[in-house]
């Protein structure tokens, strides 16, 4: 087993966030520019930001966005990839359509979607859905597809119908590696709603990011951009802790989970 | 095999050939107008006409630039900073936890900070593209150089061979495979997040283009630098994957 980049687990994290905070600190007073104030100025924020009732709102609101997001995303893919891994022509069909969509920008249709839904919840769940469906399906197909054939035969044989296959065979044989495509999904839901906010400018995390830097508030811009890496960060940590207790059985996979819209 | 492979193609264009049966349906039937979507002969012809136009060219020069400074900048970073922490265990035990935290960190919340430090011009964008693309790169990086069979390493260090000899002789070559994966993932990625932090703050570039369509309700000209950047993106890929399968020439193949 070779040792992982990624096997600290605990404390370490923790300490690299002190260490990340104090490097922050010096260079702003180094550099001494009014565009990056110290850690501890934008830090003193938090609270006040946390206690604020709209920003709280905007926040939840735009959690709200994402999980209804990232939930269709998986009712969809997950389904999709699994078909795909275990059917040849499933595969050759959505495979073109796939890698024409894989380099869109996502978060980039905003404006076109906004045309036709309005710059309501719809456009941004749509938006986000669109983000976190591509890298689950591709996960959910690679591990379809990589789940031993005597399983199925022998399921075949007890008499097992395909839809009974699917379910109580390829999806667990499968479920790491689709909770791999779930990871990234779980990041790239959080980029693409930070983003899509960030180019409708009407409410949420992203809103409240440009419209801190447009009035100088350049603590708030700081105290934002913590609040929005720390909800990444937790997200992800939780994930992983629910992935070890659901595949606990499997071999563990360390990959960082990385992916942008 | 051959027989097999005609109709998947087919089977494959299928799902390409509705979408732009549904949307030419959509428009020709008048139930979507045109203001809201446009038929796609004129996108495309629209497409045709501004990749002649100077103006338009110059717009994607721009977005190149800084696709490539930041995708050249993630590379060094992340290739070195991946081989170091294989190298020396102080590095490993400083860059693991610190990857770890910022990887799901979305970076694009970073942008705003780029932007108080970096100004609004070339630079701001740019660090963006490179914060984006360097974990995926340093992280196949790592995998890559610790996967490298150590018996490799041990025996031209035991004839005599220096370990810098070692290191580009011996562990980046057998770590090409994974850094070049790395790099494709990252390079796709630049081309995503340039666009992105064009459409978001921007005076010129593909993504400035499309926010600055969407203003005056100009459609078509909304999707032609979508298409133009997405085009971009799966042409940047294909030929990256071409450049991959010949420096790898030899190499086996893996999945």
């Amino acid at each position: 087993m070779t040792p992982r980049l990624t096997s600290t687990a605990g404390l370490p994290p923790l300490l690299a966030c002190l260490g990340l905070l104090a490097l922050w600190e010096l260079a702003a007073r180094v550099f001494q520019i009014s565009g990056l104030p110290p850690a501890h100025e934008a830090l003193r924020q938090l609270p006040a930001l946390l206690a604020d009732r709209e920003a709280l709102f905007n926040i939840a609101d735009s959690v709200r966005r994402m999980a209804i997001g990232f939930g269709l995303a998986l009712l969809l893919a997950v389904p999709v990839g699994l078909l795909m891994g275990r059917s040849r022509l499933i595969a050759a069909f959505f495979n073109p359509l796939l890698m024409i969509i894989y380099p869109v920008p996502k978060a980039a249709l905003m404006p076109i979607i906004m045309l036709w839904l309005g710059v309501g919840d719809a456009s941004k769940t749509l938006v986000i859905f669109l983000g976190v469906s591509l890298p689950v399906i591709y996960h959910s197909y690679q591990g379809a597809r990589a789940v031993e054939e005597k399983m199925l035969w022998s399921a075949a044989a007890m008499g097992m119908r395909p839809l009974q296959r699917l379910v109580r065979i390829v999806l667990p044989a499968a479920l790491p590696e689709v909770f791999v495509g779930i990871r990234t999904g779980l990041v790239l839901a959080l980029i693409t709603m930070v983003t899509s906010e960030m180019i409708a400018r009407q409410a949420g995390v992203g809103n409240i990011l440009f419209n801190s830097l447009d009035m100088a508030l350049y603590d708030t811009v700081y105290a934002m951009i913590v609040i929005i890496g720390g909800l990444g960060f937790i997200l992800d940590l939780l994930f992983e802790r629910l992935r070890a207790w659901l595949v606990a059985w499997a071999e563990p996979v360390h990959q960082i989970a990385v992916g942008t819209s | 095999m051959m027989r097999r492979a005609i109709p998947e193609t087919l089977l494959g264009s299928l799902p390409v050939v509705l979408v732009l049966a549904l949307w030419q349906g959509l428009t020709s039937a008048g139930m979507a107008p045109p203001s809201l979507l446009p038929p796609p002969a004129a996108v495309f012809s629209r497409l045709a006409q501004q990749l002649t136009d100077p103006v338009f060219l110059g717009h994607a020069a721009t977005t190149l630039f800084r696709l490539f400074a930041g995708f050249t900048i993630a590379v060094a970073i992340g290739v070195a900073l991946g081989v170091l922490a294989t190298g020396s265990r102080t590095v490993g035990a400083l860059v693991g936890p610190v990857v770890r935290v910022l990887a799901p960190v979305p970076k694009i919340a970073l942008y705003p900070a780029f932007i108080l430090i970096l100004g609004f011009e070339h630079a701001s964008k740019i660090a963006l593209v490179a914060a984006d693309a360097v974990f995926p790169i340093l992280l196949a990086t790592y995998q890559g150089t610790s996967a490298v069979e150590p018996k490799l390493v041990w025996s031209a260090l035991a004839t005599g061979t220096s370990r810098r000899k070692a290191l580009f002789t011996i562990v980046l070559p057998a770590a090409l495979p994974s850094v070049l994966t790395g790099c494709r993932i990252g390079l796709v990625i630049s081309c995503i997040v340039v666009f992105l932090a064009e459409m978001i703050s921007s005076t010129n570039g593909l993504g400035h283009l499309l926010v600055y369509a969407s203003r005056s309700f100009r459609t078509v000209d909304m999707f032609v630098p979508l298409i133009t950047i997405s085009i971009l993106g799966l042409a940047l890929n294909a030929g990256f994957n071409a450049l991959r399968a010949r420096l790898l020439a030899g190499f086996p193949e893996e999945s």
